[in-house]
């Protein structure tokens, strides 16, 4: 059952170690993808190659789907997932800067660290300029702190602000992806270059986004809240979990059993 | 087929894998990352930790008083001991061994063929000081933010997201001389 690092599976010095696994896949694909280029990354903006929207909708539908699949499997408990709270205005005010950052500087926090390790110097002045600019929010906090803590929704879902259940919620969100990819790419084949765009056939996107779409429908016709809710679901293999927890608990960082603290600092 | 058409850095014509695969499978490493550690990715916050170990360094009392720089330094550790920091480690690795492999390896400064150097570096840094300071100001990147809060539905990461689009949309006739 997941979470396995808060149900104490493995301590705090091999999540660092855990960290560097993820981080060496997660900057190995971005440098696949080509963002490490800033040429790519904002040729979207241009209406040229929306591999970043691509990218990243792909991802977030993907990780959205598994989510949901292995919570009505009963394999996570979704529960003891951080979720990111939401302050709306400084989250609006910190995406349309953060946008404007993008296009100016070329790059986004992540992948100006791949730019980097691929040569290019500009990468590397980004990744001064956000140190900059973090320090800066830093000294500045005491005037912008009214600002960055108002507005506390809470860590609400779009399931709580349109009261609908999360299957049809993700159903919906497949559709979109299937909808705005359609459209990008006609975008792409008027405005963009035909050489470097990628090659699929037809009948393969059209198989993708039917698998796509049979995955948003059958959750929305399952209704993962409610089975989530029942917790006849439950069904641990406590076997498996005596195991882990027989795993030496070396370090004094180990998740404490009052529960699950979260760090502030554990969105991003 | 790596080539180099442009002369000037960032080259249009290299070919880089599907954006479909890369986004499905980077979803299958975010999904192992929450199935894992019951959290999503994110980087901004080691930039953050990297300058406040930097001010620590040299005015730590100046840091302790800071109410933003001191949730960085609680438990008297190190700020760069934490799981983001390692897993933006991780990236630069894992950046470093895909660029490699790929012969993609190349000190440059990547621009537009109609902008030189030291304005494209200035701009560089303007648009890092910014992202930098809008990612604190909105508690993540898009890694942080938008990539792992949508993938869990939450309300203020879609927000955001649509607001990185929306404000990079609306200045990207401004800095066209950058890029095209």
């Amino acid at each position: 059952m997941g979470p396995l690092y808060k149900f104490g599976w493995f301590d705090f010095v091999y999540s660092l170690q855990l960290a560097g696994l993820i981080g060496f896949m997660f900057g190995f694909v971005l440098e696949r993808a080509g963002f490490g280029n800033p040429r790519k990354l904002t040729a979207m903006f241009y209406l040229k190659d929306f591999a970043v929207l691509k990218v990243m909708f792909t991802a977030i539908v993907v990780c959205m789907l598994g989510l949901l699949y292995f919570s009505v499997f009963g394999w996570i408990e979704l529960e003891k997932v951080y979720l990111l709270p939401t302050f709306i205005w400084p989250q609006i005010a910190g995406g349309l800067v953060l946008g404007i950052g993008f296009v100016m500087g070329g790059y986004c926090p992540t992948t100006s660290v791949v730019a980097t390790v691929s040569g290019k110097l500009d990468g590397l002045i980004f990744l001064v300029g956000m140190i900059i600019g973090s320090v800066f929010f830093a000294e500045v906090y005491p005037v912008v702190e009214g600002f960055y803590t108002s507005c506390d929704m809470g860590a609400i879902r779009l399931t709580d602000v349109f009261s609908i259940h999360s299957g049809i919620i993700a159903f919906v969100i497949c559709l979109l992806a299937v909808g705005v990819y359609w459209f990008v790419e006609k975008v792409e084949e008027k405005f963009g270059d035909k050489d470097t765009l990628p090659k699929m056939s037809p009948k393969v996107k059209r198989t993708a986004a039917g698998i796509l779409i049979l995955l948003g429908l059958v959750l929305a016709v399952v209704n993962p809240d409610q089975i989530i809710a029942r917790p006849a679901v439950s069904e641990t293999q406590p076997e498996k979990r005596v195991e882990s927890v027989q795993k030496p608990a070396a370090s004094s960082e180990t998740p404490d059993a009052t529960g699950f603290k979260i760090v502030d600092d554990e969105g991003c | 087929m790596f080539e180099r058409i442009t002369k000037k850095g960032g080259c249009m014509k290299e070919r880089y894998s599907n954006p479909y695969v890369i986004g499905v499978i980077l979803g299958l490493i975010l999904l192992f990352t929450f199935y894992t550690m019951g959290r999503g990715v994110g980087s901004s916050a080691s930039f953050a930790r990297i300058g406040t170990a930097g001010v620590n360094l040299v005015a730590p009392e100046h840091a302790k008083a800071n109410g933003y720089f001191s949730t960085y330094l609680q438990g008297g550790k190190s700020p760069l001991m934490a799981w983001l920091v390692f897993l933006t480690l991780g990236a630069a690795l894992g950046g470093l061994f895909s660029a490699f492999i790929s012969n993609r390896i190349k000190g440059e400064v990547a621009r537009g063929p109609s902008i030189g150097v030291s304005i494209r570096l200035w701009l560089a840094l303007s648009g890092g000081i910014l992202s930098g300071f809008a990612a604190r100001l909105a508690r993540g990147c898009t890694s942080g933010q938008a990539l792992t809060g949508a993938a869990e539905m939450a309300f203020g990461s879609w927000v955001f997201m649509l607001c990185i689009f929306v404000g990079a949309y609306a200045t990207a006739y401004f800095f066209k001389k950058e890029w095209l």
